[in-house]
Formats: C-alpha cells, structure tokens, sequence
C-alpha cells in the first residue's frame, strides 16, 4: 500500500467521524439553546458558558423584576408573535420567567417596556449562543 | 424593582456586551478590549439617540 493514499477503509472512518461530529453538533447547539452555555460547557469551553448562563440569566431576573411582558402561545398579532418566538429562544429560562413573574406584565412604565425587551434581547443572545456553539462543535469557528 | 432609562441602558449595554465579549474573543484580552469598546460604542450611541429625539418630546 503506498504511502498517503486514502484506502476505502480509512474513508469509511472520514466519513463516520464527520456524521458523528455532525451529531454532536447538533446536540450542543440544541443543549446550548435548552439551557444557555450548556452548548459551550459540552464543548469544554467553561469562561463562554459562564458568561452566557449569567448574561442570559441576568436578562431573565431583570426581566421578570421589571415585570416585563412573557409572551405566550396565545398571541394576538404578529408582533405578540415575533415576541414569543424571541422569549422562546431562552430555552429552558422560558419557564423560569413565566414562574418568576407571579404578578403579571405592567407596560404602563418605562421599566415593563425595559423588561420586555430585556427577556427578548436575552432570547436572540441565547440563540447566537447556540448557534456559536454548533458552529465550534462542526469545527468553523475557534 | 425600578429602573431611570439610564439604568435600564447601563444594564442591556453592560450584559450584552460581556455576552459578545466572551463569544466572539477567544484570549482574555482581547475579551476584554472588545468589551470595553462594545460598551463603550453602545452608550455612545443610546446618549446620541437620546439626544437626538429630546427635540420630538417636547
């Protein structure tokens, strides 16, 4: 057998290696969306889901203290909609704002208004995470 | 719990920028350089927004 020549065996393994490393990719994207830096924590990468847990947790309790609007299911527009999809990014923290804000949103201040975007700003910032996570498990970023 | 405007701003540019700091730097440093800039530019931009639309609150 010459010297650095692809046998059909060693490509079988290229090849198995790739589909496992596709899996696990989509495992730590979907675990960083379900509970935020878990996607970076799989990958060993503890500063990163440190600082997306606290970034992303932070938001939530503001949110939830500023009694910020948590959009539901039940949305009466598109943009109550593009709200929910937004406050659904923060995965598993979804619930935790919905638990947390036991007395219901008040837009009427400046500070509800605060917290409504607060749990949306933290919403997209989990996704990217995500996203960020997926892209390092499939080896383009660093 | 209750937040002035420049509160709530201090907060979102303060948490968001650590965010983008800790993901898109991989050496502390440069982690820290690009939060420092983030903030920076962000609170740069909110006063100038602020400002921008005092007049139409009048």
């Amino acid at each position: 057998m010459a010297e650095g020549k692809i046998t059909p065996t060693m490509e079988q393994g290229m090849e198995q290696r790739k589909n496992g490393n596709e899996t696990y990719a989509v495992v730590c994207g979907v675990a960083g969306w379900l509970v935020p830096g878990l996607g970076h924590a799989l990958l060993r990468m503890w500063g990163r889901a440190a600082a997306c847990f606290l970034c992303v947790g932070a938001l939530v309790v503001l949110s939830a203290g500023l009694r910020g609007n948590v959009f539901t299911s039940a949305a009466n527009d598109a943009f109550d909609r593009l709200g929910y999809i937004a406050d659904l990014g923060t995965g598993g923290f979804y619930l935790v704002a919905r638990t947390l804000e036991t007395d219901g949103p008040d837009v009427s201040k400046a500070g509800g208004d605060y917290g409504t975007r607060f749990l949306a700003t933290a919403g997209v910032l989990n996704l990217l995470a995500a996203l960020h996570a997926y892209e390092i498990a499939r080896g383009r970023k660093a | 719990m209750k937040l002035t405007h420049l509160q709530g701003m201090l907060l979102f540019a303060v948490i968001v920028s650590v965010a983008f700091g800790f993901m898109s730097r991989r050496r502390p440093l440069d982690q820290v350089k690009y939060i420092v800039w983030s903030l920076f530019l962000f609170l740069l931009v909110g006063i100038a927004v602020g400002w921008a639309m005092y007049p139409l609150s009048r």
